[in-house]
């Protein structure tokens, strides 16, 4: 089909506004980004000096920066594992016909749904040590003697990754069941009349299934959960637990609107989106053959 | 009962035990936060604690409203999340039409950079973004919220729509245009009433994602009175600490227009990811 240059050129301006402002707001921010992390800068005032790669050579040397890479990996993987574990599991149940499905698909998406602020507070009270409702049922319950302090040092770390979980499985939830719902009831059918039993139909006709888009959940998970600010900082805020929390998200914020360091920070965070770039890398590498199935 | 009966009857009980633990973990948090917004002062430290409140009061809700900015909170949430959705689906939709309709050079790689743009976290553009919009002099303006909040509705926008448009058939159009109808005319026809179910869908899940929004509105609105509900309900947090009926008043009334709008489009959801998927 010959495709006239008018044609184009209608093309060309309906994407025009959305194009230029994908660029102005998101594309240059970024490259200003980089640009920021060769610079010794303070977050208010105008004065700025070119330092090079001072910032990330600080960085190297910073043991608060390796302690914040820690708690962002042993946050990240242990929530992006339980999610998808969570996920797919409650994504079968809700496959399943019964009666009353509609409403409690709608209702599990809920904690997906509402603003973080509102997921932290109510998690605070219900994690609260004097009065929360979770105290309240393990020591009238006998499960312990004390009340554990939820958000204190020791279990902040553990808290955070309950509210997590709990706020972004319906994530996976969602795209699982949606694909499910693709597999044709058939594939089942013959499964069963060759013997198979239920985890062997799990194993055989639904895994291969959900592999395409188990592929694609646990990329955006990865790079959401690595990269998650608002929950991580809400948590910690208030508590004087905050610092066991402190992610490498958390930390560029910190540097950037508690120091004022803008260069340091954004350093902070070119470090991070570089880990994201390699980690993508590997893990296509790893799985390409499920990144083909689709 | 046969064995097989048995077994059957096993697997249906799992089943709806698992059922009802889903329903559970997310719906108890929200029923127990309802109930502490009904409960008066004295009741929300009761020992042991009252599911339904003895003596139900709608007094946490006054004092939010009569006592603090929220309502202020609450229109420019509105105002600033509708400016943002608006804006982003007029931008979104021409571009997802050209997407889809149009070859030209370029158009491939288009796509991939909106796939990039989709997947860059907000805490990798606030930081550059605050120090432009101060560099730009509109800080602390909503102007400046409204730029923040295209910056990552937009090419959310732009991926769920192009797929939306991918499933109207192109010979609908043809058949318009054959028939004598100029382009806009067919756009307008033809291809706008069919992709209405798709601009709703995507316009109410953009809402969501701008209503949501904390870190935007925190490094950029330093004044009381033009913050939005996130960032003013965190405040509030803060200097009515043990306030619980007060501070779960105010969690019940940001839920709910989310909600509201959740429930409207519920049947599209599981659709709607089957295209494209949800951000967060």
């Amino acid at each position: 089909m010959r495709r006239p240059l008018a044609q184009q050129a209608v093309g060309w301006l309906a994407i025009a506004p959305g194009l230029l402002l994908i660029l102005a707001l998101t594309v240059y921010p970024v490259g200003y980004a980089l640009w920021l992390s060769l610079l010794d800068k303070h977050s208010f005032f105008p004065e700025q000096r070119f330092v090079g790669l001072d910032n990330f050579v600080y960085l190297w040397t910073d043991a608060e920066f390796w302690q914040s890479l820690w708690y962002g990996v042993v946050y990240s993987v242990s929530t992006i594992v339980l999610q998808i574990l969570l996920g797919v599991a409650a994504a079968l149940v809700l496959h399943q016909p019964f009666r009353g499905r509609g409403l409690a698909r709608a209702m599990v998406l809920f904690p997906y749904m509402i603003p973080t602020i509102v997921a932290v507070i109510l998690w605070k009270w219900l994690l609260n040590d004097t009065y929360g409702v979770l105290n309240y049922l393990l020591l009238a319950w006998g499960v312990v003697r004390d009340p554990i302090s939820w958000l204190g040092a020791d279990h902040i770390m553990l808290s955070l990754i309950a509210v997590s979980v709990w706020q972004f499985f319906p994530f996976v939830l969602l795209a699982i069941l949606a694909r499910l719902q693709t597999i044709p009831e058939e594939l089942y059918d013959a499964a069963k009349v060759d013997g198979a039993s239920a985890v062997g139909r799990f194993v055989y006709v639904t895994l291969p299934h959900i592999r395409g888009i188990l592929f694609v959940v646990i990329l955006l998970r990865s790079i959401w959960m690595f990269t998650k600010f608002d929950t991580v900082w809400l948590m910690g805020e208030g508590a004087g637990a905050g610092r066991f929390i402190r992610t490498l998200p958390v930390y560029a914020y910190m540097r950037t609107l508690t120091y004022y360091q803008a260069g340091l920070g954004s350093a902070v965070a070119v470090v991070m989106f570089g880990i994201l770039m390699a980690s993508t890398v590997v893990y296509f590498t790893l799985f390409r053959k499920e990144a083909d199935i689709g | 009962m046969s064995l097989w009966g048995v077994r059957r009857g096993l697997a249906r009980g799992l089943l709806y035990a698992g059922a009802a633990l889903l329903v559970l973990e997310a719906g108890a948090p929200f029923l127990w936060m309802t109930s502490t917004s009904l409960k008066p002062p004295g009741e929300v430290f009761a020992e042991p604690p009252t599911v339904v409140p003895n003596a139900p009061t709608l007094d946490n809700f006054r004092r939010l409203f009569t006592g603090t900015n929220f309502l202020v909170y609450f229109r420019n949430s509105v105002v600033v999340s509708g400016l943002a959705v608006l804006l982003t689906l007029a931008v979104g939709s021409a571009g997802a039409y050209s997407l889809t309709r149009y070859r030209y050079a370029g158009s491939g790689q288009i796509g991939v950079l909106i796939l990039c743009t989709y997947m860059f976290a907000p805490i990798m553009i606030v930081i550059p973004f605050f120090i432009l919009v101060k560099r730009a002099g509109i800080e602390n303006t909503h102007l400046a919220l409204v730029l923040a909040f295209t910056s990552f509705c937009l090419p959310f926008t732009l991926w769920l729509l192009r797929a939306f448009f991918e499933t109207i058939p192109l010979e609908l159009e043809e058949a318009a245009l054959v028939d004598g109808a100029n382009r806009p005319r067919a756009v307008v026809y033809v291809v706008l009433p069919l992709a209405l179910p798709g601009l709703v869908a995507t316009g109410i899940f953009t809402f969501i994602l701008a209503w949501n929004d904390y870190v935007f509105t925190r490094i950029l609105i330093s004044s009381d009175e033009l913050k939005t509900l996130p960032v003013g309900v965190q405040d509030l947090f803060h200097s009515a600490l043990t306030d619980w009926g007060l501070i779960m008043a105010a969690g019940v009334l940001i839920t709910i227009p989310a909600l509201a709008f959740f429930v409207a489009v519920q049947r599209h959801l599981v659709a709607g990811w089957g295209s494209g998927g949800l951000k967060g």
